[in-house]
């Protein structure tokens, strides 16, 4: 074994401590393409995943979940074809060349969670802002009642002219927008990416950057005024953007806090290098 | 249609999912838990075979997986077999135990669907144990764990977040519950009712006790002798220190009946021996009892009340014989010259012959 596999072996030890140890409100959930490259025409089937460091489960389609499952490209927006209770959770037929914007927004869900895994899972999501909310009104042994909202996108790659408008926004509460298309950047060239929530830039919130080879080397930035952070995305092979915003849940919610969970999957191919 | 079985309960699943207070995200992960009656156990878990071969490789150090052919996923799985069983436990109260395993691949619901693992575990259940308790740590999402007792049972869920224990699973059905006070007006009622209407051959054994003598004090003798040797061997019986069939019982009851019948023909006062034998006819006749009482059931949780009741319920019986036979023969006539000629002779000659056709008829 040479140094670079026993980093590497290491590492995933690391990814392997963690895994499953932490409870099901701070799971990430992002789709899963089964190709980022299909040919132009090709039926591509989207997986709807729920996991930790880019290890999940494949979730069914719940149809009383699904507010809004889309594929945005040059031609427009236009639904996924659904298999609702099953996984594959949709398909979509990938006619045109260029980057397709693959999203799927769900409804918020209720969940109740102890006090110490709430702030626990405050801190993994840089969620500081909740935290010294909680602690301020002597709330933080309380348990806490959440709503939480999925806003996940996908890029998925067509065709080969890489110089072709990339990501598009969908409007989601909470979204991640690549403001250079990943599928046409050098090796020398950062990935711009803008947090917006309710359609203006979140600044200050933490997002994170996690490469499925090697989830356990995570790439980390706090959101700018302009809601903007910017990764040197070194490694080929699927990439995971997320972030967590949360805010205190609408009246009649019963609920205390509202939580909206933002993630964006691409592949790279191109290896380029340095992080942020 | 295994296909659309497979589509139909995993729609149900989600709508099942989504009337809770707590709406999870539900994966693909099933499990079904069968308790053969208490003596083995076999736990299906049926779960999407990459998701977990890539886990486990992460797990234990390796990179993702890439050839997620069927037979390449089977090899890993068994290969894994030790890294797979560290976050999967079967406790029977608090003794973790270690399952027999194996693991097979089958493809998925519908074309486009992923191939799916098979992984059963199964063993024997320690003799000892009450409950069963199940955690399955190799998923995030929510799943399903259905229960069957018996492989006749009609299942029971629960849903479980992954890596969160089941709760305790009772091996043996619970017994419903069961009301002290209900139980003992149930079992008071059954014991009355199984000496008046239900058991003439004690009415007519009571009755001829009552005849021998118009005298309170022999009434209150051979019927405290009754009550003291039936209550012996109901007891016993119904604890199973006893056991006598009832093909050498029931007649040996008609006789008895027949026995003091005829005694009251030719004896008008009581003897110390009646007293003896109406003793030894008790014995035969809470062995009766008990045969009726077994037929009827009695709740494990309130046996002694049952049990207590049902006597308390037989006694009630006879005193509601004698009294009705006092009221109607003894209050008015006892003292008269003609009670023996009229009343006793006759009415025993007629209890006697019922029982020697009983005896016969039983034989």
């Amino acid at each position: 074994m040479n140094a670079s596999t026993g980093r590497h072996r290491s590492l995933f030890v690391v990814v392997a401590i963690a895994l499953l140890s932490v409870p099901l409100a701070a799971h990430d959930m992002w789709i899963e393409p089964t190709t980022f490259f299909p040919q132009p025409g090709e039926i591509v089937s989207l997986r709807l995943r729920v996991g930790q460091d880019l290890l999940g489960d494949p979730l069914l389609l719940d149809p009383s979940l699904v507010n809004q499952f889309v594929v945005k490209d040059g031609d427009g927006i236009r639904p996924v074809v659904r298999r609702d209770g099953r996984d594959p959770a949709g398909l979509v037929r990938l006619a045109a060349p260029g980057v397709h914007v693959i999203g799927y927004r769900s409804n918020p869900s209720a969940i109740e969670i102890p006090a110490d895994t709430f702030n626990q899972y405050l801190k993994e999501e840089g969620l500081d802002g909740v935290s010294a909310r909680r602690a301020s009104r002597n709330e933080a042994r309380a348990p806490a009642r959440e709503i939480f909202s999925r806003c996940a996108k996908s890029l998925v790659f067509s065709g080969a002219n890489a110089d072709a408008a990339g990501d598009r926004q969908l409007g989601f509460t909470l979204e991640l927008v690549a403001e250079r298309n990943p599928y046409g950047l050098r090796a020398d060239q950062d990935l711009p990416v803008r947090l917006v929530y309710e359609n203006r830039p979140l600044s200050g919130a933490l997002v994170v950057a996690i490469n499925r080879l090697n989830p356990a080397e995570k790439l980390s930035a706090r959101t700018a005024a302009d809601g903007r952070v910017r990764f040197k995305l070194r490694r080929d092979g699927m990439w995971l953007i997320k972030a967590v915003h949360m805010v205190p849940a609408p009246q009649g919610a019963q609920a205390e806090w509202a939580s909206f969970w933002a993630s964006l999957t691409f592949e790279m191919r191109t290896a380029s290098a340095g992080t942020n | 249609m295994a296909r659309l079985s497979r589509v139909v309960l995993a729609s149900a699943l989600i709508c099942a999912c989504g009337a809770g207070l707590l709406a999870h995200e539900l994966g693909t992960t099933r499990v079904a838990i069968l308790l053969n009656d208490g003596k083995t156990y076999d736990i299906e878990v049926v779960t999407d075979a990459a998701a977990l071969v890539e886990k486990l490789a992460a797990s234990n150090g390796e990179p993702p997986v890439a050839d997620v052919r069927p037979e390449r996923l089977h090899a890993r799985l068994e290969r894994f077999d030790e890294q797979f069983r560290r976050r999967v436990a079967v406790r029977f109260d608090a003794s973790e135990v270690r399952p027999t395993i194996t693991y097979a691949i089958s493809p998925g619901a519908d074309a486009a669907a992923a191939p799916m693992a098979t992984i059963r575990l199964t063993g024997p259940v320690p003799s000892s144990a009450a409950h069963l308790t199940w955690r399955y740590a190799w998923t995030f999402a929510s799943y399903a764990v259905t229960i069957r007792r018996a492989a006749s049972d009609s299942p029971t869920t629960e849903w479980l977040e992954g890596g969160r224990s089941s709760g305790p699973v009772a091996l043996k059905a619970p017994a419903p519950a069961v009301d002290r006070l209900a139980t003992a007006r149930r079992y008071l009622a059954l014991g009355f009712t199984h000496i008046v209407p239900g058991g003439l051959d004690h009415v007519l054994f009571v009755l001829g006790i009552y005849l021998l003598s118009g005298r309170a004090r022999s009434v209150l003798l051979q019927v405290s002798a009754f009550t003291m040797a039936h209550s012996i061997t109901l007891g016993l019986s119904m604890y199973g220190l006893v056991t006598v069939s009832p093909r050498i019982v029931e007649p040996l009851i008609a006789l008895s009946i027949a026995y003091v019948a005829i005694e009251n023909i030719f004896l008008s006062e009581l003897k110390a021996w009646r007293v003896a034998l109406v003793f030894v006819f008790g014995l035969l006749h809470g062995m009766g009892f008990a045969g009726a009482l077994k037929e009827l059931g009695l709740p494990r949780s309130e046996f002694v009340t049952a049990l207590l009741t049902f006597n308390v319920g037989v006694e009630a019986g006879q005193l509601a014989v004698i009294g009705t036979a006092f009221l109607l023969v003894g209050w008015y006539s006892a003292d008269r010259v003609w009670y023996r000629r009229r009343i006793v002779v006759p009415a025993s000659m007629a209890i006697a012959c019922t029982a020697v056709y009983w005896t016969i008829q039983r034989l």
